[in-house]
């Protein structure tokens, strides 16, 4: 359930909204994307409701929708007939669009056959159409490699470029810090709102200090608590993450007091935090389950 | 238009490419078919053994436009909805009928190749028909009732089993249990006096039993089902599900939630 939003994005904006699943994220994008309704409240899209500014919105739910027994040629076709393109219009058009998205010679092959990023990256095509004006993404990296995803970004570099305004819905801290604004949002609220960097700056997360040990146990939790500034360890699959101002400082000295224990330090790295650690500083939840 | 012909166009190709799809409205009928054709007629005079061929090309072909409407539509749009791609409609400026109508177009397109290569292994296992071109065309007729009824079966499935699997076993299952307890599978004369009662009534055995009585005779049929009050019941049930299916079809899946 969504409670007080009090969002406005600017024509052009990259805006990521970042939460953890069953934040209310997708439900914001749907009621945007006119694919839900408000039970109170209003969604004005330049001055117009979601319903009566359909040509302007492209949406690209979360779900893998394109068909995957038809080619990807064919799934654009179809997007772009319905759309009210037809014969060569819609076939140039189409090709130019698959050249776009780096899928031309693989045009003719079923989606059955695709990668989840070449799948992906259809599927952004399908909502980038002539006439949009605002391209809703829904956890659109869910499932893509690495590689993948920043092929992906490389795409929405480019629609950056254009007059495009960019609603981006994720729970991933990378995703989002790609935004010229992010929104973090829990338990259906927007809880804090900025640039990426204002956000780090605004929660006081200096470095981030990430450790891992052979065995998790209390005894290493409790010796990590004394190294982090606000005392508080979290603790993730692979270790345990603390938050300091002092992370070069005090590294040789974390791993000595463990070591002194008998506790073997397999890992550990000092790092700027992350959209992630400010969720965590803020809401002392994890944006995602499993790190 | 444009839209219409866009779902239209994908439906066709859908149903075209999914192998399950590809068994149920075409293998499967075309098996029984052969069965039915050389197994069946074992015992049977040699000089009805062609009609009786007739009578079972028929009925497989009803089956394979009832499947196709009620076991491939649904599931087609179970999965447009698991799959996120109604979602995707509705943030488009599309008509909700305009997909109702390519997607009806789209299986009645369907319906028709699978009707025709039913029909054709028919002929070519050696089945006749004892009919003139009007009555070919009263078939014709009745095989469009049979494709009508069973869209509106299928949309009603389609719009309140919300998976993929679920909408493609209720819709087989429906097609199966209706078709064997309606006489589509055994001679009509055979079926208890309730299952006959039922049998009038289910518009897709009735029209079955109808093309049966149009192409190959009363004796083949079991009843005399051209009565007006029997056609005009199986025309109104047809059209009415048709109906229904698609008012709830455009309320229920395409409604914000």
């Amino acid at each position: 359930m969504l409670k007080g939003i009090n969002l406005k994005v600017d024509e052009g904006e990259f805006y990521a909204l970042m939460g953890p699943n069953g934040s209310g994220k997708t439900t914001l994008a749907a009621i945007i994307a006119s694919v839900r309704m408000p039970t109170s409240g209003s969604v004005a899209i330049y001055g117009r409701e979601p319903g009566q500014a359909k040509e302007w919105i492209g949406y690209v739910p979360q779900e893998n929708f394109s068909s995957p027994n038809l080619t990807g040629r064919e799934n654009l076709m179809y997007v772009a007939n319905l759309l009210g393109y037809s014969g060569s219009q819609a076939g140039n058009l189409v090709s130019e669009m698959l050249g776009w998205i780096g899928l031309t010679a693989d045009a003719d092959k079923r989606v059955s056959k695709y990668s989840g990023g070449m799948r992906k990256r259809l599927e952004v095509a399908t909502a980038l159409f002539p006439g949009v004006r605002i391209l809703i993404l829904d956890e659109p990296t869910t499932g893509l490699d690495p590689a993948a995803r920043r092929t992906f970004f490389g795409l929405i570099e480019q629609i950056k470029g254009e007059k495009t305004t960019i609603f981006l819905i994720t729970h991933i801290g990378a995703d989002a810090e790609l935004a010229s604004r992010v929104g973090l949002m829990d338990e259906g609220e927007i809880i804090a709102e900025d640039t990426p960097e204002a956000l780090k700056r605004a929660h006081g997360l200096e470095d981030v200090i990430t450790v891992e040990t052979a065995a998790q146990s209390e005894k290493v939790a409790s010796i990590l608590r004394d190294f982090s500034d606000d005392r508080r360890v979290l603790e993730t699959e692979a270790g345990y993450r603390i938050f300091s101002r002092n992370g070069d400082k005090v590294l040789a000295e974390v791993v000595r007091s463990l070591d002194r224990v008998g506790h073997k330090v397999t890992r550990i790295e000092v790092a700027k935090p992350s959209l992630e650690d400010v969720f965590f500083r803020l809401t002392q939840k994890m944006v995602r389950e499993v790190e | 238009m444009s839209q219409i012909a866009a779902a239209s166009s994908r439906t066709i190709k859908e149903f075209l490419r999914e192998r399950p799809v590809l068994f149920w409205t075409i293998a499967w009928p075309i098996i029984w078919v052969l069965i039915g054709s050389f197994v069946f007629v074992s015992g049977a005079p040699k000089e009805i053994v062609p009609y009786l061929r007739g009578a079972t090309t028929i009925a497989m072909m009803v089956f394979a436009l009832m499947i196709a409407g009620v076991a491939n539509l649904p599931s087609n749009i179970a999965s447009d909805r698991e799959h996120g791609l109604l979602a995707k409609l509705m943030s488009m400026p599309i008509s909700p009928w305009k997909d109702f109508t390519g997607r009806l177009l789209g299986l009645v397109a369907f319906s028709c190749i699978a009707a025709a290569l039913v029909t054709a292994v028919g002929l070519a296992c050696g089945a006749r028909f004892s009919s003139t071109g009007i009555n070919v065309l009263q078939a014709v007729g009745f095989l469009l009732l049979v494709i009508c009824a069973s869209a509106g079966i299928g949309l009603l499935v389609g719009t309140f089993i919300k998976h993929v699997h679920g909408a493609v076993m209720t819709g087989v299952g429906i097609s199966v249990i209706t078709a064997a307890v309606s006489g589509m599978f055994m001679p009509y004369s055979a079926l208890p006096s309730s299952l006959q009662q039922f049998a009038r009534l289910y518009p897709v055995a009735s029209a079955n039993s109808s093309a049966t009585y149009a192409l190959l005779g009363e004796e083949m049929a079991g009843y005399n089902p051209l009565a007006a009050s029997q056609i005009g019941l199986t025309a109104g049930l047809s059209v009415f599900l048709l109906v229904l299916g698609t008012i709830l079809y455009s309320r229920f899946c395409w409604r914000m939630e």
